[in-house]
């Protein structure tokens, strides 16, 4: 009888603390989930105008574009900062993405009309880079001059878009472009590949036009 | 024999108790509406999930996969260097050894904004052959399929999914 009351009052306390365990691991994960929901910004689809295609929205529109710092292919640093003053187009694109290759002549004839009005496009490579491998790492830099070359890009190229894609929303798809206007605030942004007078609209935007 | 009947009714509703808290505890196993969204997979290991081959003897499997409807992933001689291929590949440590993967060919495709540049892709279902040797035992390797996959407008990192496969060399 005091056996049976031992072995059942000891059955009870593993139960309680499984049950203990479960609940801790539950609150573990719900606290980790909101911190990482919080701290990425996602876009998400949203209808468009009827009839139309869904539109992207970025939570960066309206709101000042992260800071950043990346080296180009010379491995000069640049920073969105050095921009202030112009309207500028960051586009987030990789060798490896057929669609942002369509995109890249029209951006370059587009950098090149509104230039003069004080707009400039900052290419972001998304490429892969082996930081830890010296021969693979140059390979990849060298692929990336090699389309840089290729489609004669005039605007600066910038790599490791990687190290900064969180704070602009993850960059799950390319191409991604977002447009800052001169006061270093995101007024639109795009995912995919659209069209020419889409992106010279978006432009005008970023212009004050 | 009256306290014993009360001391068990006692640990039937105490141990029915605590199951209720254990259950409430484990919710996000069971309440799926709790977790983040999971975006569908671009693509996914169908079959097999479980082979016997002979042993330390190579032998060809057949590994069956499906890209998501929409999307295409570059076959593994894809038409251009910077393209990212569709391999195959089994860790050395598995107790499996990969001797070779033979990649069905892929379909000439172009996107609509560029009709003249042909990419070379897989799209629905596609298999592969694996051509592979274990040492005699049971062994779960995890294989992996690296790809990279594109709709008509955008393109999604490249990605590697396991391939989780039961492999018995009798």
């Amino acid at each position: 009888m005091r056996r049976n009351t031992i072995v059942l009052g000891v059955v009870v306390l593993v139960l309680a603390t499984f049950a203990w365990a479960g609940w801790a691991n539950f609150e573990v994960r719900q606290q980790a989930r909101a911190r990482l929901l919080a701290s990425a910004p996602q876009g998400v689809l949203v209808a468009g105008p009827v009839g139309g295609e869904p539109e992207y929205a970025s939570p960066l529109q309206g709101k000042p574009a992260p800071a950043f710092t990346l080296e180009d292919l010379s491995g000069k640093k640049h920073s969105l900062a050095e921009f202030k003053g112009k309207a500028v187009l960051l586009n987030f694109w990789a060798t490896w993405c057929a669609p942002c290759k369509i995109e890249t002549p029209w951006l370059i004839e587009l950098r090149n009309q509104y230039a003069a009005q004080g707009f400039e496009v900052l290419g972001i490579s998304a490429d892969d880079l082996d930081r830890g491998d010296a021969q693979k790492l140059s390979e990849e830099k060298r692929q990336i001059a090699r389309f840089v070359q290729h489609e004669q890009i005039p605007y600066p190229v910038l790599i490791d878009a990687d190290s900064i894609s969180q704070p602009y929303g993850g960059l799950d798809s390319l191409p991604t472009s977002f447009y800052v206007n001169r006061n270093g605030v995101v007024v639109a942004a795009q995912m995919g590949l659209t069209s020419k007078e889409e992106i010279e609209a978006n432009i005008k935007k970023a212009l004050g036009k | 024999m009256p306290e014993m009947k009360s001391l068990v009714r006692m640990t039937v509703v105490a141990a029915i108790t605590l199951a209720s808290t254990l259950a409430h505890g484990q919710r996000p196993l069971i309440d799926g509406l709790d977790r983040p969204a999971a975006k569908p997979a671009a693509v996914v290991f169908l079959y097999p999930e479980q082979i016997a081959i002979p042993a330390d003897k190579p032998t060809t499997v057949t590994l069956h996969f499906r890209v998501a409807p929409g999307l295409h992933i570059n076959s593994h001689m894809p038409t251009a260097d910077e393209l990212i291929p569709t391999t195959f590949t089994i860790p050395e440590d598995s107790g499996v050894q990969l001797i070779s993967a033979i990649y069905p060919r892929g379909v000439e495709f172009a996107l609509p904004l560029d009709p003249t540049t042909k990419l070379s892709v897989y799209t629905g279902e596609f298999s592969l052959q694996a051509r592979i040797k274990a040492t005699p035992g049971n062994h779960l390797v995890e294989a992996r399929l690296h790809y990279q996959a594109c709709d008509n407008n955008v393109c999604m990192p490249p990605k590697t999914i396991p391939v989780v496969i039961d492999v018995t060399g009798k």
